[in-house]
C-alpha cells in the first residue's frame, strides 16, 4: 500500500521527468557517469576551449544516430541500414567530385549537394520500403551494397583535402551542423507530421483507420533519415578532412546501437532524436575514456557491446517494473 | 490460390534465377561451366547455405541474427588456436560448438524473455564475442585446421567417383535433415506457429522463451560449423572471416522467399538463395567487374529479386 | 446435476484486491454460463480457471484421478489437468494465419502425431477427420489451404477442434460464437450439449444473454469483479440477469 502511494505521488510530482526517463531509459544516467569520469581523467580535453574539437569528434556518430532514428520511429520493421554508406558516399562525392574535380568549394553548393544526395537516397529507400513494400532491412541492404560498391569504385583509396570553412565545421564551428539538424527536427516536431509518425510507429492499423496516410508518413521518414545522413556525411568529411571510402559504412551498426541505447524502440513509435543523440554521446564518451586508459580497441569493443546489452536489458526491466506498478494502481 | 503453392513457387523461382544466371555465365564466359568452376561454386554455395541455416530458422520464428559473422569468426579463431595448441580436434569442436550454442542461447533468451529486438541484442552480444576473441589472441590468431577438415572442403577433393569434396554430399544430407525437421517434427511446426502468431503460441502450449533460446543456439552452432569449415578452406585463422556472411545470410534467406516477418519460408528456398548469390558473384567477377562494382550490382539484384516476390502486404490488408 | 462429481473448483477466489471472495464448483456434464457487463470479472474468472491469471486470493483446483487435488497455477498445468481453453479473440490469440488448416488444428497436440519421431501426416489427418465430422467443418484441402481461407465460423470450428483434441474434462469457451454465422451457431450449440451429455463440463462466457439462457444450466453473473449471483433453474430469466448485471438485483 505504501509503495503504491509513494510511486503514484512521485508520478504526480514530476510527470515530465518520468516521461523523459521512460523515453530515454538509462542513457542520461550513463551520460552523467561517463561525462564525470571523462572530465576527471582528462580535464584538458573537456575544457570549454576544447569543446569545438570535442563536438567535432563526436558529431559524425551523433549525426548518424540522429539520422537512423526517423525511419525506426515509423515502426513495422522500419530501419535504414544505409545511413553509414550514405555518409561515405556524400564524403566521396563532395571531396572527390565537387572539390577536387570541379573545384566547387562554396559552402552553399557543398552543403546543398550533401543534403540533396542524402535526400535522394532517402527517396530511393522510401520508395523501396514503403511503396514497393520490400522489407526495410532488405531494401536498405540493397542500397547499402549499392552505395558501398559505388563509393569504392569511384574512390578506391583515401585522397583529397577540404576547404578551410569545411575543416572549421569539424573543429571550432562543429556545433553548427549539429545545431542545424536539431533545429530542423524541432521544427518537424511542431508539425502534425510528427504526431502522425509516432502514431504510425506505435500502431499502423489504428493510424490507417484514423485516416493518417501511413505510406506517405513512412516514406517521408526515410527521406528525413536520408537528409540527416547527408548532413552527417558532411560532419564526417569535416572531421577527417579528406575522402575515405572505408569509414562511412562503419557508422551504420554503431548508430543503430546508439539509437537503441538512447531508448528508441526498434519496434517503432517510442523514443526520439534527443535519446538517440544521448545514446551516441554515451558511446563516444565510452570510447574516449577507454582510449585514454590506453585500452586496446578489443577491450573497447567488449565494453561497448556489454554496455549496449546491459543498458537495453535494464531499460526493459525498468519498463516491466513501471508497467507492473501502473497495472496495480 | 492457396499460399502453400506460392511458397513453393518462390523456391522454384529462386532456383530458376540460379539456373538462368548459370546459363548466362556459360554463354558469356569461357570456362564458366568448367569442372573447377562448378566445384568452386558448389563449395562456396554449400558454405553459405550452412551459415544460413540458422538465419532461416531465426527468421521463421520472427527474429534476425546479426551475430552469425561474429560467431563464425569466433569459431574460426578459437578452433585454430586450440588445435594449434595441441588439443584433440574432436574435443576442440565440442568446446567450440558448445560455447557457440551458449552464445546463441543467450541471444535468444535475452531477446525473448525481455521482449528486446533481436537485431540489437545479437549485435551487442556479437560485438562482445568478437572483442573477447581479439583480446584473447591479441589480434593475431595462430594455428591451423587439421588436414581432414582441409580435405573435407577442398575444391579439388573428391568422393569416390564424384568430383566434389565431402562437404557437398554431406551438405545435401544436412539440407534434407533441416527440411524434414521443419516440416515433420513438433519443433519445426512450433517454429512456424510462433513466427506466425506469437500471441497465440502460448495458448497452443508453445513456450516462446524456450523456442527462441534453442533456435538462436542452433543458429550459432551452424555459424560455428561454418567457421570451422572456413578454417579448412582458407588454411589459417582470421577473425573477420565471417564478415561477408552478415548480409549474405539475410540475402540468401529473403531471396529464397522466407518472409522477415516470420511464420513463412523454407530452407530449400535459402539453399536456392545461396546458389543465386554464388552465381551472381561468380558471373560478375567472371565478367571482369571490380569487387566493389560486384557489390553494387549485388545490391540492385537483391532489391529487384525481392521486389518480385518478397513484398509486404499493404497496411489496409492487415486490418 | 448437483450430485455429479466435481471437475474444477474455485475456493475463496477473489478477482481483485478487496473484492468479496466466492466458491464455485464446476461439475461433470453441466454447462455453466458466465455473464456480466464487459470487464466486470467474468473474463478474469475464466482466465483464472484456465491458469492464465493468478487469483488475488484463493485458488482453483482440479481433482486428481487417484484422489486428492491439484492447484491450477499455470496454463500448462491447466491443460495437464484436463482443462482446454478457447480464446476470445480468434485473430489475435487463436489462429496462426500463415499455416494450413491441419497445422492449425494439430499444433497444440502436435506431439501426438509422431510415428518414429516424425509427424505422420496420415495420423494427423485421421485425428482431424474425427473432429471435422463431429463439428461438420467445411474446409477443402486442409493440408494445403491456409486457415485464413476459411469463413469465421469454420475457423472457430477448427479452433474448437484444437481445444477438443486435448480430450479435456473441462472446456472453457470464451465467447465462442463471436462473429460466427447463425447456422454455425446452431451446430456449435448442439455440439456443446452433446459434449455435456458425454460428461464434459463446459464453461461458456457469453456476451448474449439469449445464448446463455438457451445453452446453460447455471449462469454466474458478475458485477464489479465479484460474483453477483449464481442463477439456476427458474431464476435464470433474462430480466433477472440484466438486473443483476446492472446491480439492481432484488
Amino acid at each position: 500500500m505504501t509503495v503504491l502511494a509513494t510511486s503514484s505521488s512521485a508520478a504526480g510530482r514530476a510527470p515530465a521527468l518520468k516521461a523523459i526517463w521512460r523515453q530515454t531509459g538509462f542513457a542520461p544516467i550513463l551520460f552523467i557517469i561517463l561525462l564525470a569520469i571523462n572530465i576527471f581523467i582528462n580535464p584538458a580535453r573537456f575544457a570549454p576551449s576544447a569543446w569545438g574539437t570535442l563536438i567535432g569528434l563526436a558529431a559524425p556518430l551523433i549525426g548518424a544516430a540522429i539520422a537512423s532514428a526517423p525511419a525506426i520511429l515509423g515502426g513495422r520493421g522500419g530501419i535504414d541500414i544505409s545511413v553509414g554508406p550514405i555518409m561515405g558516399f556524400v564524403n566521396a562525392i563532395v571531396v572527390l567530385v565537387l572539390i577536387q574535380k570541379l573545384g566547387l568549394t562554396s559552402p552553399w553548393i557543398v552543403v546543398g549537394a550533401a543534403v540533396a544526395i542524402g535526400g535522394l537516397v532517402g527517396v530511393l529507400n522510401g520508395f523501396l520500403a514503403t511503396i514497393l513494400r520490400i522489407q526495410p532491412i532488405v531494401a536498405t541492404l540493397g542500397t547499402y551494397l549499392l552505395l558501398v560498391g559505388t563509393t569504392l569504385t569511384i574512390l578506391p583509396a583515401p585522397t583529397g583535402t577540404v576547404p578551410v570553412w569545411l575543416k572549421a565545421l569539424g573543429g571550432p564551428l562543429s556545433i553548427l551542423p549539429l545545431g542545424a539538424v536539431f533545429l530542423i527536427w524541432f521544427g518537424i516536431r511542431r508539425l502534425p507530421y510528427y504526431d502522425h509518425l509516432m502514431a504510425v510507429g506505435s500502431d499502423d492499423r489504428a493510424a490507417y483507420t484514423a485516416g493518417i496516410p501511413v505510406t506517405l508518413v513512412r516514406f517521408l521518414s526515410y527521406v528525413i533519415t536520408g537528409v540527416f545522413a547527408g548532413v552527417a556525411g558532411l560532419m564526417m568529411t569535416a572531421l577527417i578532412g579528406s575522402a575515405d571510402p572505408s569509414i562511412g559504412p562503419t557508422y551504420t551498426l554503431i548508430a543503430i546501437s546508439a539509437v537503441a541505447l538512447g531508448g528508441v524502440s526498434l519496434a517503432g513509435g517510442r523514443g526520439g532524436l534527443i535519446g538517440a543523440a544521448i545514446g551516441a554521446i554515451d558511446i563516444f564518451l565510452l570510447q574516449s575514456a577507454l582510449t585514454y586508459f590506453n585500452f586496446s580497441t578489443f577491450v573497447l569493443q567488449i565494453a561497448y557491446g556489454s554496455i549496449l546489452v546491459i543498458a537495453i536489458v535494464l531499460t526493459a526491466l525498468q519498463d516491466r517494473w513501471l508497467g507492473r506498478s501502473r497495472e496495480a494502481r | 490460390m492457396p499460399r502453400f503453392s506460392s511458397d513453393q513457387a518462390r523456391v522454384l523461382g529462386a532456383l530458376m534465377v540460379a539456373v538462368a544466371l548459370h546459363l548466362t555465365g556459360t554463354a558469356l564466359i569461357q570456362g564458366y561451366s568448367s569442372e573447377f568452376s562448378m566445384r568452386a561454386m558448389l563449395v562456396l554455395a554449400s558454405l553459405l547455405a550452412i551459415a544460413s541455416i540458422g538465419q532461416t530458422l531465426v527468421v521463421i520464428i520472427g527474429g534476425i541474427d546479426l551475430s552469425i559473422p561474429f560467431v563464425i569468426g569466433f569459431a574460426n579463431v578459437v578452433t585454430a588456436q586450440l588445435y594449434g595448441g595441441g588439443m584433440d580436434f574432436g574435443l576442440v569442436c565440442l568446446i567450440v560448438v558448445g560455447l557457440a550454442f551458449g552464445i546463441g542461447a543467450l541471444n535468444g533468451l535475452i531477446s525473448s524473455s525481455l521482449g528486446l529486438h533481436p537485431l540489437i541484442v545479437t549485435l551487442g552480444i556479437g560485438t562482445i564475442v568478437q572483442g573477447s576473441v581479439l583480446l584473447w589472441t591479441g589480434g593475431f590468431p595462430s594455428g591451423s585446421a587439421p588436414d581432414t577438415v582441409t580435405e573435407f572442403v577442398s575444391i579439388g577433393g573428391s568422393v569416390g567417383f564424384l568430383p566434389v569434396p565431402w562437404l557437398v554430399p554431406c551438405f545435401v544430407v544436412l539440407a534434407a535433415i533441416v527440411t524434414v525437421a521443419l516440416a515433420r517434427t513438433p519443433y519445426g511446426r512450433r517454429l512456424f506457429a510462433l513466427g506466425s502468431n506469437p500471441r497465440a503460441a502460448p495458448l497452443a502450449l508453445i513456450n516462446p522463451v524456450a523456442m527462441w533460446t534453442v533456435t538462436f543456439g542452433v543458429s550459432a552452432v551452424f555459424a560455428a560449423v561454418t567457421g570451422i569449415l572456413l578454417l579448412g578452406f582458407t588454411g589459417s585463422a582470421y577473425g573477420e572471416v565471417g564478415q561477408p556472411y552478415l548480409f549474405q545470410t539475410i540475402a540468401a534467406v529473403v531471396i529464397g522467399g522466407t518472409a522477415l516477418v516470420g511464420g513463412r519460408g523454407s530452407y530449400l528456398g535459402t539453399v536456392a538463395g545461396a546458389l543465386v548469390l554464388t552465381e551472381i558473384n561468380t558471373l560478375l567477377i567472371g565478367l571482369g567487374l571490380q569487387p566493389s562494382l560486384v557489390q553494387a550490382v549485388l545490391g540492385v539484384v537483391i532489391v529487384v529479386l525481392v521486389s518480385f516476390y518478397g513484398r509486404d502486404p499493404h497496411v489496409r490488408t492487415t486490418i | 446435476m448437483s450430485d455429479s462429481p466435481i471437475t474444477l473448483s474455485a475456493r475463496g477466489l477473489s478477482l481483485k484486491r478487496g473484492a468479496a471472495p466466492f466458491d464455485q464448483d464446476i461439475r461433470r456434464g453441466e454447462i455453466v454460463g458466465l455473464a456480466g457487463l464487459d470487464g466486470h470479472g467474468q473474463d478474469a474468472f475464466m482466465e483464472t480457471l484456465a491458469g492464465l491469471r493468478a487469483p488475488v486470493t484463493g485458488s482453483v483446483t482440479a481433482p486428481l484421478a487417484k484422489g486428492g487435488e491439484r492447484a491450477i497455477t499455470s496454463f500448462r498445468r491447466a491443460v495437464q489437468s484436463g482443462i482446454a481453453y478457447l480464446p476470445r479473440d480468434r485473430r489475435a490469440t487463436g489462429i496462426f494465419p500463415s499455416m494450413s488448416i491441419l497445422d492449425n488444428f494439430a499444433i497444440a497436440t502436435v506431439g501426438r502425431d509422431r510415428r518414429l519421431g516424425l509427424i505422420s501426416p496420415a495420423e494427423r489427418r485421421k485425428r482431424y477427420d474425427y473432429y471435422r465430422e463431429r463439428l461438420s467443418i467445411v474446409a477443402p484441402e486442409p493440408g494445403r489451404n491456409l486457415i485464413t481461407t476459411l469463413s469465421g465460423g469454420n475457423q472457430q470450428k477448427v479452433l474448437l477442434a484444437r481445444a477438443l483434441a486435448h480430450k479435456p474434462d473441462v472446456l472453457l469457451l470464451n465467447d465462442p460464437t463471436r462473429g460466427v454465422d447463425i447456422a454455425t451457431r446452431r451446430v456449435l450449440y448442439s455440439v456443446f450439449r452433446e459434449l455435456a451429455n458425454e460428461g464434459m463440463a463446459l464453461v461458456v462466457l457469453s456476451t448474449e444473454i439469449e445464448e446463455a439462457l438457451v445453452l446453460c444450466d447455471r449462469i454466474l453473473v458478475f458485477r464489479e469483479q465479484e460474483l453477483a449471483a449464481p442463477l439456476e433453474g427458474v431464476a435464470r430469466s433474462s430480466e433477472r440477469i440484466i438486473a443483476t448485471m446492472f446491480g439492481r438485483a432484488a
